[in-house]
């Protein structure tokens, strides 16, 4: 599985990094990172879903690998 | 024009509304998506009340404008950033997103927590307590003025000010607008007696930064200062206090979800995002159409005054699961109680962390509690605050 952030959606309302606080943080203005893709292993795959069904904006983007 | 939008009977004024709020949005989306209401302050405008239509009229400012004609609340000059559209409102947005942002929260965390504790001492021993006055309404206003710098000793003169602008006692349209005037004024002219001293003189505070802040490279004015202290003065006061009771409310009439937050503070964060989402304190945006444009099926024109209604996004069963069900452990809450899009509310980490350290105090001395018998809650239209909350425990 793969997330990011899309910076031109992302509002900060900041729901990702309080329900996901160890994929996402959020930077000195109260945007979300990580705003480059980066892999979730699976022991973080809870969490990344989370985020994704909380975010206001629809600005996570997630894609599920199937290998 | 609006002469093509049906009218409604609704006002969601009447206090009989108020209290109910769900089901008149649900009648409305499900028969009237696109409707006049014949309220004092909504009459004239096109109110929309589906989730997808807010949502687009919340992602579409260059259709739907929230520059100063959107809303009079006594201001002679666009307030900031609220009033600015994009691409100059981002500019300022980034000005002001650090002051605000969660880790500087944080900071202030220790502050709110003496504070509330301060006011819950006063009343936990008596056994009852109207939380409109004991707690909901001095917590934000204190922490507010603390932290922009104004003089606490003038806490009920800016209650009243506030008061003026967002709840006048006007009988008529015009009386109303006059008094707001009149206020507006006060509010211009102690802000800029504040904000002169502190160009004069800089101190810890939110003035301070904001004078020393830039936009585009270039310093803010006396004005654009003066312009967003007015703004964040309507906007941080009766938000976190209506928030706060709107919740406490719920709570006190709800057992099983108050022993919840009781026994589990955990759960606190949640609770929170679930009631801002099921009882939407704060309803509505109000908009103004830059250009023509359509909402489900019915033409608009350029021109039109929009109120959005979060509230009813926020209850829509074309999105939600079980809208009406308050769920502390919903899967999924995209919720828009504090709007959305680009005029994403500024202070909601503020808000969310004053609303959290109030709930565990108060629950940590207060588990046990309802409402006085017989009591009939009365909503304020608009911004909705809870004046009578009589709670006994
Ligand atoms: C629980 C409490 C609060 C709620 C429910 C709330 C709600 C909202 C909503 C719905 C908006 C969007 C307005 C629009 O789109 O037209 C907004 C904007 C705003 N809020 Fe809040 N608010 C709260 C607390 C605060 C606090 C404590 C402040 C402190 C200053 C604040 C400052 C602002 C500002 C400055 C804006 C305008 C942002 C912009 O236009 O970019 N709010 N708020
Ligand atoms: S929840 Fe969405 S909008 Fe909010 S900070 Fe996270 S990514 Fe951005």
């Amino acid at each position: 599985m793969r997330i990011r952030v899309d910076t031109e959606l992302c509002q900060g309302h900041g729901r990702c990094y309080m329900l996901a606080p160890d994929l996402f943080d959020a930077d000195d203005d109260g945007y979300s990172q990580p705003t480059v893709e980066r892999t979730v292993g699976p022991e973080l795959a809870d969490q990344a879903r989370r985020a994704f069904m909380n975010c206001p904006e629809d600005a996570i983007i997630l894609t599920e690998e199937t290998r | 024009m609006t002469d093509a939008v049906p009218q409604s009977r609704y006002t969601l004024e009447r206090p009989e509304e108020a209290i109910d709020p769900q089901s008149i949005y649900r009648d409305l989306r499900d028969n009237a998506p696109v409707v006049q209401l014949s309220g004092r302050s909504t009459t004239g405008t096109i109110t929309i009340s589906r989730h997808e239509d807010v949502m687009s009229a919340l992602r579409t400012p260059d259709v739907y404008s929230s520059d100063s004609s959107a809303v009079q609340i006594g201001n002679i000059r666009p307030l900031v950033p609220l009033q600015v559209d994009p691409p100059h409102h981002s500019k300022h947005r980034k000005a002001l997103d650090p002051l605000f942002a969660p880790k500087q929260m944080v900071k202030y965390e220790p502050r709110v927590r003496e504070l509330i504790r301060e006011l819950i001492d006063e009343v936990a021993d008596q056994g009852h307590c109207n939380f409109h006055e004991a707690i909901a309404e001095p917590l934000p206003s204190t922490i507010f003025l603390e932290l922009l710098g104004l003089p606490v000793s003038r806490v009920d003169e800016f209650l009243a000010l506030k008061d003026g602008i967002i709840r006048p006692p006007a009988r008529s349209l015009e009386e109303r607008y006059e008094m707001v005037k009149a206020t507006g004024q006060k509010i211009y002219a102690v802000l800029e007696e504040v904000v002169e001293a502190r160009m004069a003189e800089r101190q810890d505070d939110f003035l301070s930064t904001i004078i020393d802040a830039k936009v585009d490279g270039q310093p803010l004015s006396r004005d654009d200062v003066v312009d967003i202290g007015y703004l964040f003065f309507l906007a941080g006061l009766d938000t976190v206090s209506a928030s706060l009771e709107c919740i406490v409310a719920y709570l006190a009439q709800n057992p099983g979800h108050r022993q919840r937050v009781a026994d589990d503070p955990a759960v606190i964060p949640h609770a929170i995002e679930e009631l801002l989402r099921y009882e939407s304190p704060v309803p509505v945006v109000p908009r103004i159409t830059a250009t023509e444009t359509e909402v489900a099926g019915c033409p608009i024109s350029a021109g039109s005054r929009i109120t959005v209604l979060l509230g009813s996004a926020n209850t829509d069963e074309r999105f939600w699961d079980n809208p009406n069900e308050v769920d502390f452990d919903r899967e999924s809450n995209k919720h828009l109680g504090f709007g959305g899009g680009v005029h994403r509310c500024l202070g909601s980490h503020l808000a969310r962390m004053e609303l959290r350290v109030a709930l565990e105090e108060w629950h940590a001395r207060v588990p046990d509690y309802r409402l006085a018998d017989g009591l009939e809650l009365r909503y304020s239209p608009g911004i909705r605050q809870i004046d009578n909350l009589e709670l006994v425990w």
